[in-house]
Order: C-alpha cells, then sequence, then structure tokens
C-alpha cells in the first residue's frame, strides 16, 4: 500500500472561531494522537486531504504526517462533516505502528445478481455495510467482497461467508448477518392489492356475463309473449 | 398513523427550533435517503403521506425506513372560541425536524425509479428537504 504525504502545520489556536476561519482558508483543523504521545492540534489543507483520501484505499488509506519536519505513519479515524453542507469540519489522526495490529473498518461491496429473490419480487436488504477487522497496516484490504448469487428468500449472508484476506481477522460473530434475501412488508402488501383488484375485476366480468345471459333470456321471453299477441 | 402509545404529559410548550440535527444526519440502513434542509414541524399525516408516495412508486422490491417520530403533541382551541379557559385540546401530533436530519430512508435496486419516488415524498413534506445517497463523496 503506497503511503502518502500530507503536510500537517501546527500550532493552531483552537476554538469555533479560529476553527472557522481556518475553513475559510481552505484548511480542516484536526487532530493527532495515539501510540501513547501527546495528542497534537493540527491543520491539514483541504485538497490534500482530499486528494490523499480519494485513493483506491479508500478512507483507511496509510497517510505519512509531516507534522512539522517529524513524519509520522498515521491513519484517519475519523471524519466531522457539517450535517446540512457535508464538507469535512474536522479530522482525527491516529499516529500507528508499522508492525503492530490496528483495528479499522473495511466496506463491504455486495457481487453479483440474488437471480432467486428477484423472482420471488424480494430484495436483498444489507445489513452490514463495513466490517471491523484486526490487521497490519500494510494488509488493510480496501473493500472486503460479498457474492450474493447464491441467496434466496429467507437465506442470508453471514460474516462466516466472507473471504477475508491472509493476516486479516475479524472479532465479529461470524454468524452476524451482511445481506439478508427478503420480501418486504410493502410488497406482500402491494401484492395483496394486485390480487384483490384482479378477483374484484373477475368477479364483476362474470357477474356482467351473468346479466347479460339473463337480459337476453328475458328478452327471448318478451319476443315469445309477443308473438302469442 | 404514527403517534405515542403512552406520554407524561398530555400538552407541551411549542418550543423554538434552533441549530442543526446532532443526529441522525447520516444514512444508516438503507441506501438513499431524504434530508431536511431546513427546520419544521413533520405531521404524522405528512409523513404517512409521504411514506404512502414512496411505497406506492417503488411497488414492489424495496424498503422504506421512517427515521422520525412524531411525539410532540399539537394543541388547537376550537373554533370561534373566546380567548382564555387554558390551553387547547391535543389536536395532531408532530415531529420536530432540524436541518441535516435524514427523515426517511429507502433501499431499492434502481437509482432512477428510488429518485422518482423520494421526489414525490418530498413533494409531501412541509420543509425543503433533498435526496442524499450513503456513499458520500469527499
Amino acid at each position: 500500500m503506497p503511503e502518502l504525504v500530507l503536510a500537517a502545520d501546527t500550532g493552531r489556536l483552537t476554538g469555533t472561531r479560529p476553527s472557522r476561519r481556518l475553513r475559510s482558508e481552505g484548511k480542516v483543523p484536526g487532530v493527532v494522537y495515539g501510540m501513547g504521545q501527546d495528542a497534537q492540534s493540527v491543520a491539514v489543507d483541504w485538497p490534500a486531504l482530499r486528494k490523499a483520501l480519494t485513493t483506491e484505499a479508500g478512507l483507511n488509506a496509510l497517510i505519512d504526517l509531516d507534522v512539522d519536519g517529524a513524519h509520522q505513519l498515521s491513519i484517519v479515524k475519523e471524519l466531522q462533516r457539517h450535517p446540512v453542507r457535508r464538507e469535512v469540519v474536522h479530522v482525527d489522526f491516529l499516529r500507528i505502528d508499522p508492525d503492530v495490529e490496528i483495528q479499522v473498518d473495511v466496506p463491504i461491496t455486495l457481487v453479483g445478481e440474488a437471480r432467486e429473490v428477484i423472482a420471488e419480487n424480494g430484495m436483498v436488504d444489507q445489513t452490514m455495510f463495513s466490517l471491523s477487522v484486526h490487521s497490519r497496516p500494510d494488509a488493510i484490504p480496501s473493500e472486503l467482497v460479498a457474492d450474493i448469487s447464491a441467496l434466496t428468500v429467507g437465506d442470508s449472508l453471514r460474516v462466516s461467508d466472507l473471504s477475508l484476506p491472509t493476516g486479516v481477522r475479524t472479532e465479529v460473530e461470524a454468524d452476524e448477518a451482511i445481506a439478508i434475501g427478503m420480501v418486504t412488508r410493502s410488497t406482500l402488501e402491494s401484492m395483496a392489492e394486485d390480487e384483490a383488484a384482479e378477483a374484484l375485476a373477475e368477479a364483476e366480468s362474470e357477474l356482467g356475463e351473468g346479466g347479460e345471459a339473463a337480459g337476453e333470456a328475458d328478452q327471448a321471453e318478451g319476443d315469445a309473449t309477443g308473438d302469442d299477441d | 398513523m404514527l403517534m405515542p402509545k403512552k406520554v407524561r404529559h398530555r400538552k407541551h410548550h411549542r418550543g423554538r427550533t434552533r441549530g442543526t440535527a446532532k443526529g441522525g444526519t447520516t444514512v444508516t440502513f438503507g441506501e438513499y435517503g431524504i434530508q431536511a434542509v431546513e427546520p419544521g414541524w413533520l405531521t404524522a399525516r405528512q409523513i404517512e403521506a409521504a411514506r404512502i408516495a414512496m411505497t406506492r412508486h417503488i411497488k414492489r422490491g424495496g424498503k422504506v425506513w421512517i427515521n422520525v417520530f412524531p411525539d410532540k403533541p399539537v394543541t388547537e382551541k376550537p373554533a370561534e372560541t373566546r380567548m382564555g379557559s387554558g390551553k387547547g385540546n391535543p389536536e395532531r401530533w408532530v415531529a420536530v425536524v432540524k436541518p441535516g436530519r435524514i427523515l426517511f430512508e429507502l433501499s431499492y435496486g434502481d437509482e432512477v425509479v428510488a429518485r422518482e419516488a423520494i421526489d414525490r415524498a418530498i413533494q409531501k413534506l412541509p420543509i425543503k428537504a433533498r435526496f442524499v445517497e450513503r456513499e458520500e463523496a469527499l
């Protein structure tokens, strides 16, 4: 996994107003902590941070943080976003040792098409979107792929079905569900409505045919009486 | 319609809605969501109307989550009543919404249809809201 160098300035003022000023200058306030050392307030350039986090490794990219000339291997522990504007307002960097296992969340990607589920008007409900794994920093996978092709309604894909790369382990329960093949309540309601509408249409058509037949019979009777007259 | 099973106080103060949502600002269960961009009150009827608009549009093979709950009673005095004689009667239930709050979530295979369903649901709401996705670009 290639390391990305990111310059971090120290000595920023903390608090709301100085942080807002930093953001208006195109920087993101942040903090570096971990490995038993003191936490350090830093500021990083937003374009550089965005570039570092949009590689193949995603948010788990290893970053060589240049804090006033001292290089420190780190990983982004948390990104805080503005609730409405969605821009990154703060970033947490965790110092890491390249030889020590760390715990990270790796995204789970579903591949394939659950044909049997779709055929029964069902859907695949993904209940777990990322898996917490323990791994050495150089072995962190960018994503975990789960194949849902064989999934059926009522069946579920579990953590034990994932194939983790060598050197990667998880402490999440093996029977925890990742994706479930299901027919939702709204689908069942929709199907019931359709069936009821069909039944009603059939009943109406039958009634109409019956009515026409009765009408014809009446006419025949009327003709007969007319003949008599 | 959504309403609490039991409450500690039958009548609430109106209150003020300041600031942005502190939690519930990310899509957690589904793939897409409706995010409020201004504060307001959503009545139980409006929430139900939005849910129905979404489920009727996606028809089959999708799932809808409602992330807000109308737990605030709103009172009204009867028409042509003189002022005074205490607070009015509870008439409806509302959910207090702040900007940034995810109101509904939706899981559906086709993004185009999901967007259409969400647009229809937004039409039923009394506040400005927008379509959001789980995967956020940096």
